[in-house]
């Protein structure tokens, strides 16, 4: 019936005069991220010798399970050794750019009555969910033809037309995949959080499936959808056909979505919600029950994440050993460059940056406050006997006990699947060292909540400046006091580095001096005006 | 034939039978109220009757048609206002208003818009973000009755607005009425229902219980007002 099409392109251009900013905005960030890449590696990769160098340390478990299979040892440039590294990064962001588009576009205005409206206007059954699918088909393209194109303008030694597209393409193949899972959620679930807790959920796991095929290399990996957006091995063999699976892949998940979006009835989702308790319990009547449960499901979904994390990451620690004896070369390259075994240098990259990602559910208890004030429920917690102060402490105090556990989780999970390769008090310094960081990016946090409260979005520019400099900050020859100038920079690597007492007594400091000016400003300023 | 013609409709949500058997007539030029508690399901009704859910027993007809079948051609002549308008922020409300009416399929009246807004004080150059409840409400009364719709379906249309703008809705309703258009109105506000009614049914528990016009309501009413009338109606029995 053509009817369930109706009004479909002025549907259309409504949503290219909604999306006229953000999408604009993560099209050049995306296109951006693979420019910054493309524009550093044939400066780090001055002759042969460097790309060899390279390669061999790409090739060991950890990395392939990082960042996915290599290829064309024989034939190395540039390009396939910046496109086995960083390609992986870029599937992801588009990945979670796709599951917010379809999102706010899909369950986001059923959820809040606008598609409603709309649905009460001749405009047709299924006009929203096609408009947002080829909305986001156009965006995706347009990233996909960008990063190409940029690719063949850079020329890069090693980069073919075929290549740059093959790089170009994998990335929206894949950002049309997460964009129809995510349509597809949300005709499953009736809520806007459920779907984006569903793609998140997905996008996990659809990696770590990834990480699991690549590093035993079997079909594991091309289960998923970032694995098989690897296969194309662009700027060496450039093969399309993994390519034509994914947008295969895609329009089955469209049709699926589609075919359920015609029948159900609007508002609902597929899944029934379930019924709540008619009282509160007891423990849920204060201020520090009512941050336990609104933390409670994010905190476990983290710790969940932190553990399945340490044992993607600890499984293959044992493989580690075994392929260094296997590659004698390889070994005394490694012994050459470093005092320490490959499995310490190994651990101390994976704690460096899992305990960035650890620090984020801790922050998110401390902007949880930003969250109640600016959709105005604070403003119903302070109308009642609540003193600020034991409201601002439940929640800092959830954060306390969820930086010491996500830790732990961590270290537990590397230590079970690691096959007695680690050594248990070894390691678990070597994560519980971070915790004056995280609890500095969380005072950094509390900070703004307190004191800047408009500008909050703004800590996560400072984490993402962190993480940037943690993961590519070395690679990219960045000074090293620019690396060590953040949250996380200067914490000892344990264990190739030693214990130093000092950048850690700084990092307590600085968060005993944020946490009191954030809570201090807080107990007097206006609340609500954010 | 009747505007609306509502037969046995029966809705279940899985388990949860919402509405158990729902029979609703609206002639033509009338201004039909739509009463009943919170959840006894006047808005289940309406989406219905609007052909976004779907009817598990019964028929829902508009103008004659399937309300189901013929959803988009039928809401050509259709206009309808929430309770709860959401709208985006980075939209100003002149062009939340343009744009529902040009997705509404009708040609664009720039003498009717430029009046209905002057008439709700409405700023159409604000962000939707800036608006309050009330607002946000005028921005899709002004596109309502803007465009030349046959048929108004409204639930709890005024619960934002103040007193001088409930009573340009009120002008607004009088002015459709009497270009012959119909109105199904569902509301908590007594004192409007009983202005601008013609005929009411009361919605409870999934079931019509009372209905009828105006005049027959307070033949029934005997001497008590209307509120008491319909709070008495309200009350499990």
């Amino acid at each position: 019936m053509e009817t369930n099409f109706a009004k479909l392109s002025r549907y259309f251009l409504f949503l290219c005069r909604r999306e006229r900013i953000a999408s604009p905005v993560w099209i050049i960030a995306l296109t951006a991220a693979t420019v910054i890449f493309g524009s550093v590696y044939p400066g780090m990769l001055p002759d042969e010798a460097a790309m060899q160098q390279m390669a061999a340390t790409m090739n060991n478990p950890a990395m392939i399970a990082m960042m996915g299979p290599v290829y064309g040892m024989e034939d190395l440039s540039p390009s396939s050794l910046m496109s086995q590294q960083c390609l992986v990064w870029v599937l992801v962001a588009a990945a979670i750019m796709n599951v917010f588009l379809v999102n706010r576009h899909s369950r986001v205005d059923e959820e809040l009555g606008r598609l409603e409206m709309f649905r009460a206007m001749p405009v047709g059954r299924m006009t929203g969910a096609v408009a947002t699918a080829l909305f986001a088909f156009c965006v995706n393209l347009l990233i996909s033809v960008l990063t190409a194109v940029s690719l063949l303008i850079m020329n890069m030694d090693g980069t073919t037309a075929a290549g740059a597209f093959a790089y170009g393409l994998a990335i929206g193949a894949v950002g049309m995949v997460f964009a129809a899972l995510t349509l597809l959620a949300a005709q499953l679930f009736s809520t806007a959080r459920g779907v984006t807790g569903f793609g998140m959920v997905a996008l996990g796991i659809l990696y770590v499936l990834r990480a699991m095929g690549d590093v035993r290399e079997n079909a594991l990996s091309i289960v998923s959808p970032l694995g098989l957006a690897l296969r194309p091995e662009a700027f060496y063999e450039n093969n399309y056909w993994p390519l034509f699976l994914l947008a295969l892949e895609f329009a089955n998940i469209i049709l699926l979505a589609l075919g359920i979006c015609a029948y159900r009835d609007h508002g609902m989702g597929l899944l029934p919600a379930g019924k709540g308790r008619a009282y509160a319990s007891q423990a849920l009547r204060s201020p520090m029950g009512l941050a336990w449960r609104l933390s409670i499901k994010s905190t476990l979904a983290w710790g969940a994440g932190m553990l399945l994390l340490g044992i993607a990451y600890g499984s293959v620690c044992t493989q580690i050993e075994s392929f260094l004896e296997n590659n004698p070369t390889m070994k005394e390259m490694v012994f050459q460059n470093d005092q320490s075994s490959i499995l310490d240098n190994y651990v101390a990259v994976i704690y460096s940056l899992m305990a960035m990602l650890a620090s984020v559910p801790v922050m998110l208890s401390a902007m949880r406050i930003h969250g109640e004030e600016k959709h105005g429920r604070l403003e119903q917690i302070f109308a009642k006997r609540v003193w600020r102060i034991d409201f601002f402490i439940a929640f800092l105090f959830i954060g306390l006990m969820e930086s010491f556990l996500m830790l732990l989780l961590l270290s537990t999970g590397l230590e079970v699947s690691s096959g007695g390769a680690l050594d248990s008090a070894t390691q678990l310094a070597a994560g519980l060292v971070y915790l004056p960081a995280v609890w500095c990016m969380t005072g950094i946090a509390v900070f703004f909540v307190g004191v800047l409260p408009k500008l909050t979005p703004a800590v996560w520019a400072i984490f993402a400046y962190s993480f940037f400099m943690s993961y590519f900050g070395r690679m990219l020859d960045f000074p090293e006091w620019v690396i060590k100038a953040t949250p996380f920079g200067s914490t000892p690597r344990l264990p190739i580095e030693d214990f130093a007492a000092q950048p850690l007594a700084v990092y307590i400091t600085l968060t005993v001096v944020l946490l009191t000016c954030g809570i201090a400003r807080f107990r007097v300023r206006d609340i609500g005006r954010v | 034939m009747d505007v609306i013609e509502i037969k046995g409709l029966v809705k279940n949500f899985g388990k949860l039978t919402a509405l158990r058997g729902v029979d609703l007539n609206v002639k033509q030029g009338e201004v039909h109220a739509f009463l009943g508690p919170n959840g006894a399901g006047k808005s289940t009704t309406i989406r219905c009757l609007l052909g976004i859910l779907r009817a598990t027993k019964g028929s829902v007809k508009m103008f004659g048609l399937d309300a189901w079948n013929y959803a988009v051609p039928l809401h050509k002549r259709v206009a309808f206002v929430p309770g709860d308008v959401n709208l985006w922020n980075n939209f100003t409300g002149g062009e939340v208003i343009d744009l529902f009416l040009s997705l509404s399929g009708r040609t664009p009246n720039p003498k009717k818009r430029a009046e209905y807004l002057a008439r709700f004080e409405l700023d159409p150059t604000k962000k939707c973000r800036t608006y309050s409840k009330g607002n946000r409400q005028k921005v899709a009364l002004v596109a309502a009755f803007s465009g030349d719709a046959d048929l108004f379906v409204l639930d709890e249309p005024t619960s934002g607005l103040d007193p001088l703008m409930e009573k340009a809705f009120q002008d607004a309703i009088q002015e459709v009425k009497a270009e012959g258009k119909t109105v199904l109105l569902s509301s908590h506000i007594m004192s409007e229902v009983e202005k601008l009614a013609d005929s009411v049914s009361i919605i409870r528990d999934g079931k019509i219980v009372e209905g009828g016009s105006m005049a027959s309501i307070a033949a029934k009413a005997k001497g008590r007002t209307l509120e008491e009338f319909f709070l008495s109606e309200y009350e499990e029995k």
